[in-house]
């Protein structure tokens, strides 16, 4: 109310003077950024929502962060160790790690048993926590959620005293540091919990901080601040003092205005405007490309049509099951061409050959995607006219008399995604000119906006889809999800002669805890994948461009979970950086990175 | 007229029932990915039933729609669930509403004291270059869509006046803008209204008489011409000054106002049940209460309308 009448004092006095700028001069820095996703909660034991990682990431700290190369390092936990087969985990926690209030004010020490409340409560069902499916990793977890077990202290954590912390895993888990890095293993005063509630998390008065940052005003729709630590354990490597968020629902429209008129810090810049910055002299120098992210994108065939008889499902099926068939789909794809509708400039820098991501996981400096024997796989582009057209024959060999020619290919999109309906028309018309209009007959089909996945993809009503999947953990494992039996996707397990090849594989793969055996295994079974042709792999997520003040490098590498989000480390650059600078800056990154990697035995 | 709006409230009573009822019922058709969110691709389908079930989504719809009433009753909206998770639907609104509120009745008093007068010295110099002047601002107000306009003052007037783009409440200068942009569409419609009452009210009989008997000018205007011309712009007032209340969609998300402008379309999108039943509440009272203070107001201004027998005055 006192604020609305001060509003409507500003309103009706209208001095024309002008108020003095807000933004402190010299002295701290700032970051000035504006967005137009809003978060819905401060619940960081509760949300799975990306920009909701990238605000509690800055505020509260899990066990473990990693460096700006990728290497894990001591988070709140300043050393741990675990038994032979990875499912026994003790940590040793700092003793110096304090929980402040909103107003930075110290209120307790972290202790152990803070992580075990945490747990508890994520695992509680009734708490309703979107980031449960992953803590129950731990030995009871899936039975507690479930309620098959009732009794707490039969999960797998155990605060042993006040600063060493016992994990128990179902299963040998070799990549559990990395899944430190969700918020579901993170800390929280479980004497604050019981005392807020269900009002836990709902204003910035309502959560306890321990991470680098406090939220110093969070107005939904309006504006969230975020200000340094003082209590923080690590502060000095803390460079910006403060990290202003203006909520504007067109910031994608006016970013890149506010930014030019030095109002914002950091600016997507959206395709459509790309030419013209690009094509400016004054403001070329400032936009530079997007990293990649994680999220893994391919084109899935269905060997479980379930679609209308209009679109010939059976008849799918029998082509499908043919290898030759598959294969002509496989090199046919032109992913440059399909990548221009995202990508027009550098459309090969998002390209991907494998379902895996490079850069995500690496044995002894080496690269997963380079591992025998998908690094054949990893080396060549999978778009080549003349394979394509010579399984074109061989499949239409093969299949004389049991199919009928032209094979209808149902291909859906999201309607409520303009970038995906032109990329499927651009698909649709490239495979059909290239195999021809009497192989193949592509008919795309406009998915319902909201609910596009329930609709469409789960109930199997494709041929071939464009999908992708996020990775949970630091292993290969993560990207095995949807195409082992009971996945969502393309029920690869379905296809004709497959005797479980790939869920043994994987199998086998999961059961090994040396990491080179293991990647090995792994990568075998995603070389099955991709030599069958049951999944084309296409693209990486991320991309696009910018215009920034900060400097991705400098910021934690971590292809999974939160720690990626934090501004910890970062500072701001006097200038914007260039593509050029982007460029040399990536390669020397790369370049550090490997070194990085050959030291660490991870 | 106790009794009039003893009835009209009892039917308004009513009239919201079945609008919550079906709206409730619908919410409940969506489909389950929208509750699950970021979480719907990982999570195993037991635990999507656990927590669709703790979302009490599970529960036969009458149950569902028992527990919402009991409630209401006790005047208890719930607790969003993916807008802002487990905070009051009431706070929500609140909160927003402050701002909306604001700049609507900043707009109308805005739009009421430019818009009239505009409209009353059109249909006084009517054909002259006042009012081809008027004409045309109405004619682009009207023909132009309001987001090219909005835009081009938020890009271009803001940089001649060294004006902020974005709203900010601790910065008056700030006001300035959105206000502008909010008022620009009903001073029009208010000036082409008022005009077109006047002007019909001009030609009237007794409007002759007065000035032949020699009454000034200035008492034709204000003591009959623009008293009766006003009084069908009173039914609506009571409707638009509620209305102010929903917010502006295009404007509040133009300036970053956090009002309600869009929140109703928000919830939806993220489907919070609870906030869209509570919006759908307030909006449909609004509504029905601006009718009847419309049917109330002209009552009071015209005394040829009697409440009560014929009900309504439509």
């Amino acid at each position: 109310m006192k604020k609305t009448l001060l509003a409507l004092l500003c309103m009706f006095v209208l001095v024309l003077a002008a108020c003095g700028d807000s933004s402190d001069s010299g002295e701290t820095s700032e970051y000035r950024t504006v967005y137009s996703g809003e978060i819905k909660t401060l619940n960081y034991l509760k949300t799975a929502e990306t920009n909701e990682f990238a605000l509690s990431a800055n505020l509260v700290e899990g066990l473990i962060e990693y460096d700006q190369y990728g290497v894990v390092k001591p988070g709140l936990a300043e050393s741990w160790e675990s038994n032979e087969d990875a499912t026994v985990w003790t940590f040793k926690l700092r003793d110096d790690v304090k929980w402040v209030d909103h107003e930075g004010k110290d209120v307790e020490n972290v202790v152990a048993q803070d992580f075990v409340d945490g747990l508890n409560y994520v695992l509680d069902a009734k708490n309703e926590s979107s980031t449960a499916w992953i803590a129950t990793v731990v030995k009871n977890g899936d039975a507690f959620y479930n309620g098959e077990v009732t009794d707490f202290s039969q999960v797998g954590i155990k605060a042993i005293d006040e600063t060493t912390l016992e994990y128990t895993l179902e299963a040998p888990t070799p990549y559990f540091l990395s899944m430190l890095n969700y918020v579901c293993f993170f800390p929280v005063n479980g004497e604050f919990l019981a005392e807020k509630g269900d009002a836990f998390g709902t204003t910035r008065e309502n959560i306890l901080y321990n991470g680098a940052y406090i939220l110093d005003k969070f107005e939904p729709q309006n504006e969230r601040v975020l200000v340094k630590n003082d209590e923080y354990w690590d502060k000095e490597t803390v460079k910006i003092d403060r990290i202003r968020y203006k909520y504007n629902k067109e910031a994608a429209t006016v970013a890149p205005e506010l930014f030019l008129r030095d109002e914002i810090d950091g600016a997507l810049i959206p395709t459509s405007i790309l030419d013209e910055w690009l094509n400016s002299d004054d403001k070329k120098d400032l936009v530079r490309q997007n990293t990649n992210n994680f999220y893994t994108y391919f084109y899935a065939l269905n060997f479980d049509p379930q679609y209308d008889a209009e679109y010939e499902p059976e008849n799918w099926k029998v082509a499908v099951n043919n290898k030759d068939f598959r294969k002509s789909l496989y090199h046919a794809l032109d992913r440059v061409s399909a990548m221009l509708t995202i990508e027009p400039y550098n459309p090969q820098d998002l390209l991907s050959n494998t379902i895996t991501p490079k850069n995500f996981v690496d044995v002894e400096g080496v690269d997963y995607t380079m591992l025998e024997p998908l690094k054949a796989i990893t080396e060549t582009d999978s778009f080549n006219k003349d394979l394509a057209l010579e399984h074109k024959e061989a499949a239409l060999a093969a299949l004389a008399g049991k199919a009928t020619f032209p094979v209808k290919v149902l291909l859906p999109y999201n309607s409520g995604s303009p970038e995906w309906a032109n990329r499927s028309q651009v698909v649709e018309q490239q495979l059909e000119n290239l195999l021809g209009a009497d192989y193949i007959d592509v008919e795309l089909y406009a998915g319902p906006a909201t609910g596009f996945l329930g609709e469409v993809r789960r109930p199997g009503k494709f041929s071939m889809i464009e999908a992708n999947w996020g990775p949970d953990f630091a292993d290969p494992s993560t990207y095995t999800d949807p195409f082992t039996e009971g996945g969502t996707y393309n029920k690869p397990e379905m296809a004709e002669g497959y005797n479980s090849e790939y869920n043994k594989l994987v199998e086998a793969a999961k059961a090994e805890v040396n990491p080179a055996v293991r990647y090995e295994l792994f990568a075998k079974a995603e070389a099955f994948l991709i030599e069958e042709a049951f999944v084309i792999p296409y693209a990486v997520g991320g991309g696009g461009y910018t215009a920034s003040k900060l400097n991705p490098f400098e910021s934690q590498y971590s292809p999974f979970g939160v720690t990626s989000e934090k501004f910890k480390g970062q500072s701001i650059l006097e200038k914007p950086m260039s593509n050029e600078e982007f460029k040399s800056a990536k390669e020397a990154w790369e370049k550090e990175r490997a070194e990085a990697l050959a030291n660490t035995s991870n | 007229m106790v009794k009039y709006i003893a009835k009209r409230f009892a039917q308004s009573i009513l009239t919201l029932f079945i609008i919550i009822t079906i709206v409730f019922s619908l919410l409940r058709l969506m489909p389950d990915e929208g509750y699950l969110g970021a979480a719907a691709e990982k999570m195993s389908p037991e635990q999507q039933e656990i927590y669709l079930t703790n979302l009490g989504l599970r529960d036969p719809l009458l149950v569902q729609l028992k527990n919402f009433y009991v409630n209401l009753i006790q005047g208890d909206l719930g607790k969003s669930i993916t807008y802002r998770t487990d905070v009051p639907v009431l706070d929500i609104i609140q909160d927003k509403m402050m701002y909306s509120i604001l700049f609507g009745l900043g707009a109308v008093a805005l739009s009421l004291l430019v818009g009239v007068p505009l409209g009353i010295l059109m249909a006084q110099f009517k054909g002259r270059w006042l009012d081809r002047l008027g004409t045309g601002y109405i004619v682009i107000v009207v023909a132009v869509p309001a987001m090219v306009y909005f835009l081009m003052i938020q890009m271009y007037i803001s940089e001649w006046f060294n004006l902020p783009m974005l709203f900010d409440e601790y910065n008056p200068r700030s006001f300035i803008l959105p206000l502008i942009c909010l008022a620009l569409g009903p001073i029009a419609s208010y000036a082409m209204w008022m005009r077109r009452y006047m002007v019909d009210e001009l030609n009237k009989d007794y409007i002759k008489l007065a000035r032949a008997k020699g009454v000034t000018e200035r008492t034709i205007m204000f003591r009959h011409v623009m008293r009766n011309a006003f009084i069908p712009m009173a039914q609506y007032l009571p409707a638009t000054i509620l209305f102010t209340i929903t917010g502006s969609i295009y404007i509040e998300s133009l300036f970053s106002i956090p009002g309600m402008g869009g929140l109703l379309v928000d919830a939806i999108q993220r489907q919070d049940n609870n906030v869209v039943q509570g919006l759908v509440l307030v909006f449909s009272s609004l509504g029905i209460i601006g009718l009847i203070l419309g049917d109330l107001l002209m009552a009071i201004v015209d005394p040829r309308i009697k409440l009560g027998k014929g009900d309504s005055v439509r």
